[in-house]
């Protein structure tokens, strides 16, 4: 087991080269370096001025050159300085990431509760109109873009019904101390149900079809032969066997919920890495992009690998060599 | 045959799902008939007006009238969302075929590479590409190819290997078949069915990168209109003109809707073995 957990951590270090790669020569082609940013609003700088400013940030160099200094100072944790924002990218993201954390967070427990009791009534009730109705759910949440069922929630509970801000996470001049933590609250509800909406359908449709398949299983008739109770059948015997695909399900939709993030936290002006990342790109400052990819981008292989491991510790039939 | 068409009919959401696209289909890319207005007529005199029977959708920031342009959005929209599909389809088909048959060293190289695309973050990259190519119609195309081929690639190696090994693909080779013989009688014809139904989920998928894509401004440019650009600037009239944010957006969940039903009554219908 250790070797094999070994092994995926050396294996993911190629790809997360190849990652950095790939999206370091993108950000390289886009048009727009930081340079043209800085002088955008300084109508004084001269063509001279211009030179030296690149040949300083060194992007009269080619690109691989340019990657293969990155690489360096990012494994040496230098992430480099937000031209934009005029600080340190590691302090940049390290302000912004508890923030997405919180609301990433939140979704995934959303997702949890609404998702696998929804997923277990389908499956105990295959062919009912409650089973239809979540099966349809499930679609409609596979199909809204997520920005417009965002622009959605905020008419609905901003603008029409007036309970609920339309974005941002604090209001200005709320009093310290439970004031302050309800207005938290409240700010966090509509981005992290827009932000769960489509894990919860991924999460629905893969427990009702794992607790589907477990109870046509030979041990599920052999219990209800011993004439246990269904509720005992579907909690004890069904349940925990189904769970073990729908954890490492859980595990999979982790990216998916910061994929999402960009968009879900700009239209709700949450002050996060998402939000952050769209902006960076937007303005050019690549810097901060290229840190903030290549955080998800770990982040992701990191909760591929947890889901395996996961499956091979409730699996015993599973054995890594 | 009979029994396809009856499993498909079964699937009474499919076929709402296939009935709608057609429909969609039919209604935008006849905008220029239909529309009662044209997509770039600008009304200084009918700006923010609400729905009324002069402009059924109502009008925008500009007078548009918003009936006009969601029909001609939905016109770029599909284009867009089907011809991405078409060629990413393509390119994953022979990706897939390639490493699937020829295995070894080849094989390894795609796989990676595969992996590699899978890993980045979608959204954020598509912006960045799309910013770099220059925003427009050709680019989000490109864009939407370069990252919607993994899925189809991946499926059709499985498939591949799956069927190479079986004795019917060893005979007609021992009769002396050649690879390309092997690959287009047999192989490609046996992986259709998932690539069908893998293509038309994925048609859904395109037109939501693409409006997601518009809707921040690096996609479709105005004043050519697609559902996502006519949600750019839809969040602050949400107070004063939300008909503006409903319809386009509206267009776009009822078609990706339509295109996923439909896929999966398809997969039912074609692939019995993956039915729950």
């Amino acid at each position: 087991m250790r070797r094999y957990v070994l092994r995926r951590v050396l294996q993911m270090i190629p790809l997360l080269v190849g990652v950095s790669l790939l999206v370091f020569v993108l950000l390289a082609s886009a048009p727009g370096d930081p340079v043209d940013m800085l002088i955008r609003s300084n109508p004084s700088v001269t063509m001279s001025d211009i030179a030296r400013l690149k040949h300083l940030y060194g992007l009269d160099q080619p690109i691989i050159v340019r990657y293969a200094k990155w690489l360096g100072r990012t494994l040496q944790g230098d992430l480099g300085w937000s031209l934009a924002h005029q600080v340190p990218v590691a302090r940049l993201v390290g302000e912004r990431l508890p923030n997405s954390l919180m609301l990433v967070g939140t979704g995934i427990v959303i997702a949890i509760l609404v998702a696998i009791p929804a997923g277990i009534y389908s499956a105990l009730r295959q062919y009912s109109v409650a089973d239809y109705l979540a099966s349809l759910g499930t679609f409609v949440g596979f199909s809204i873009p997520v920005f417009w069922f965002g622009l959605i929630m905020i008419y609905i509970f901003a603008v029409k019904l007036r309970v609920l801000p339309p974005g941002g996470m604090r209001e200005a001049g709320a009093v310290p101390g439970w004031p302050a933590t309800l207005d938290y609250l409240r700010h966090l509800i509509l981005p992290s149900l827009v932000i769960a909406l489509y894990s919860t359908a991924a999460l629905a449709r893969y427990t009702r079809s794992s607790m589907l398949e477990v109870i046509r299983q030979d041990y599920i008739r052999t219990a209800r032969a011993k004439g246990l109770s269904e509720l005992r059948i579907a909690g004890h015997h069904a349940l925990r066997n189904a769970m073990i695909p729908i954890v490492t399900v859980l595990a999979l939709t982790m990216p998916s919920l910061f994929g999402g993030a960009p968009v879900t936290e700009s239209v709700f002006a949450w002050p996060g890495i998402g939000q952050l990342l769209v902006q960076s790109v937007l303005v050019g400052d690549y810097v901060v992009a290229m840190a903030v990819l290549m955080m998800i981008a770990a982040l992701v292989l990191a909760f591929n690998l947890a889901a395996d491991i996961v499956y091979g510790l409730l699996d015993p039939r599973i054995r890594y060599a | 045959m009979h029994d396809l068409g009856r499993r498909f009919t079964r699937h009474r959401l499919a076929i709402a799902g296939g009935l709608v696209s057609v429909v969609l289909l039919a209604g935008s890319m006849s905008a220029s008939l239909i529309a009662p207005y044209r997509f770039e007529e600008i009304d200084l005199k009918n700006l923010f007006k609400p729905p009324s029977r002069s402009h059924v959708l109502g009008t925008d920031e500009l007078g548009h009238d918003v009936l006009t342009r969601v029909l001609y959005a939905g016109r770029i929209s599909l284009i867009v969302g089907l011809v991405a599909t078409v060629i990413s389809t393509v390119a994953g088909v022979v990706i897939g075929l390639l490493a699937g048959y020829y295995g070894g060293l080849l094989d390894d190289l795609l796989m990676r590479v595969t992996d590699v695309f899978i890993s980045v973050p979608p959204i954020a990259v598509m912006f960045i590409l799309a910013k770099s190519l220059g925003p427009g119609l050709r680019s989000i195309v490109v864009v939407l190819c370069l990252f919607g081929w993994m899925g189809t690639a991946r499926l059709v190696r499985g498939e591949v290997l799956r069927i190479k090994s079986q004795d019917f693909v060893e005979a007609t080779l021992a009769l002396g078949s050649s690879d390309g013989r092997v690959i287009a009688r047999h192989l490609i014809p046996n992986t259709l069915a998932p690539v069908i139904v893998a293509a038309t989920l994925a048609v859904g998928q395109a037109i939501l990168s693409e409006s997601t894509i518009s809707y921040f401004g690096l996609g479709i440019q105005p004043p050519v209109p697609s559902w996502g650009n006519m949600l750019q600037n839809a969040q602050e009239y949400l107070w004063t003109a939300p008909w503006l944010a409903l319809y386009p957006g509206f267009c776009i969940f009822v078609t990706v809707l339509a295109f996923n039903l439909l896929g999966d009554g398809l997969r039912d219908a074609l692939d019995p073995k993956l039915k729950q």
